[in-house]
């Protein structure tokens, strides 16, 4: 469980700078400045990768500091996969606690949809052609970390939040009465752009029952998973978000020898 | 009496600013004086969450600080002489100048931080902005014991 426990304090150290990163900038203290769009940590800077490309086709310039500062994000999720969804995003963590509220009130959603990838690609596309049309950022308004992060900021300084967070209630609603997980996995073109970057070798959750890890079948990683996947099935992609989850669970079961494993090749 | 948004230092022309500006809010984090505010709903869909200076609440005192940090460019990163900056104009109405109208009055020329240039008094004691040197940066506007004000920046500038 130590895993389940890792996750969940870096969820909330992540909520709670969002609002000590603006107090200390305001107080002079500027190690770490900026938001989920675009953070400068020390001299590393880190810009969100969809904000990157819409900003690519707004502009219709390439802007070096701006590609440079893709490079960490871009680079981890080639490796990690989408990590910042399911360890850092104060939207998923908003949507875990929307789902966990839901099941524990005995909310039964309206719809659900298939795992088919196709809907938040098509969000995702369009997105960035209304940017490319528009000539304006469509994706910034769209970033549910973002405007958490910069609203967040916003209380800080000055004792109020924009309606900006109604974005915020919207999926509150979608996501309790109408489709479960509908943001984060079907509709959100961060963690879509993310899971664009997947690759052969980026780390994933594999289902392997090589020598002595033996399924059960005890379907306790199904119960685990906050987005609904089935991690027996073995491929559960685009959709994980590497959280590990299933893998806490399964290791509470089997111990050391479960099925379940983070590995980078499969 | 605005009818655009007053910018921070280094800003690109508007509609290109409005296209480059990511909203991430990096620039009001860095202003050490507030003076950056993020435009919200409320402004409009097209300026929400892109940094506005209202200089009758904070003006902009040219400490140079936010144009390096922009992610996108969307303020020119490489700005950092306060003379070269072109957020707006002033504009002195000389109807409400308390100076203009015979009193004496002097706030907007001893504060205005390019001291003697962008502001200058004439023969008869009354101030006159230079338009090729001032930056726009409102600190006369704030200052102003007018109400409204008399002398307010008309944002949009060259730089």
């Amino acid at each position: 469980m130590t895993r389940k426990i890792a996750r969940k304090t870096v969820q909330l150290s992540s909520i709670g700078l969002l609002f000590l990163v603006p107090f200390l900038n305001r107080k002079g203290i500027t190690a770490v400045t900026g938001t989920l769009y675009s953070l400068a940590v020390g001299p590393v800077w880190l810009t969100d990768p969809v904000i990157g490309v819409q900003t690519i086709l707004t502009t219709m310039r390439l802007d070096a500091t701006l590609l440079l500062s893709l490079l960490v994000p871009v680079g981890l999720a080639l490796v990690l996969g989408r990590v910042f969804c399911s360890w850092v995003c104060p939207q998923n963590t908003l949507s875990e606690l929307f789902d966990a509220l839901a099941n524990r009130t005995g909310i039964r959603r309206l719809f659900t949809l298939p795992f088919t990838p196709i809907v938040r690609y098509t969000v995702l596309v369009l997105v960035l052609l209304a940017s490319l049309v528009l000539r304006f950022p469509v994706v910034s308004l769209l970033s549910a970390p973002g405007i958490i992060s910069v609203q967040a900021a916003n209380l800080v300084y000055e004792a109020a939040v924009g309606l900006e967070l109604g974005l915020i209630a919207v999926i509150a609603v979608l996501e309790l009465f109408i489709v479960r997980c509908v943001w984060c996995n079907h509709l959100c073109p961060v963690g879509g752009f993310l899971g664009l970057l997947r690759n052969r070798s980026t780390m994933k959750v594999v289902f392997s029952e090589d020598g002595s890890r033996a399924c059960g079948r005890c379907r306790v990683c199904i119960d685990a998973c906050g987005l609904g996947l089935d991690p027996m099935e073995g491929r559960v992609y685009p959709y994980c978000h590497n959280c590990g989850d299933c893998i806490a669970a399964c290791e509470s079961v089997k111990g050391s020898e479960n099925p379940l494993q983070f590995r980078f090749r499969s | 009496m605005r009818d655009q948004l007053l910018r921070p230092p280094g800003a690109l022309p508007e509609r290109e600013f409005l296209a480059t500006c990511i909203r991430c809010g990096k620039c009001a984090q860095s202003c050490p004086y507030g003076a950056i505010r993020i435009a919200g709903l409320l402004d409009g869909i097209e300026t929400m969450g892109t940094p506005v200076i209202r200089p009758r609440k904070v003006p902009c005192y040219l400490c140079m600080k936010c144009p390096p940090v922009c992610p996108s460019g969307a303020l020119k990163r490489t700005l950092t002489k306060k003379e070269e900056v072109r957020m707006g104009t002033a504009i002195i109405d000389k109807k409400t100048c308390l100076a203009w109208q015979g009193t004496l009055c002097r706030s907007c020329f001893d504060d205005c931080p390019i001291f003697d240039e962008a502001i200058k008094m004439d023969d008869k004691l009354q101030p006159v902005v230079v338009k090729d040197k001032c930056v726009g940066c409102g600190v006369c506007e704030n200052v102003c014991p007018a109400d409204p004000a008399a002398i307010v920046v008309q944002p949009g500038g060259k730089a």
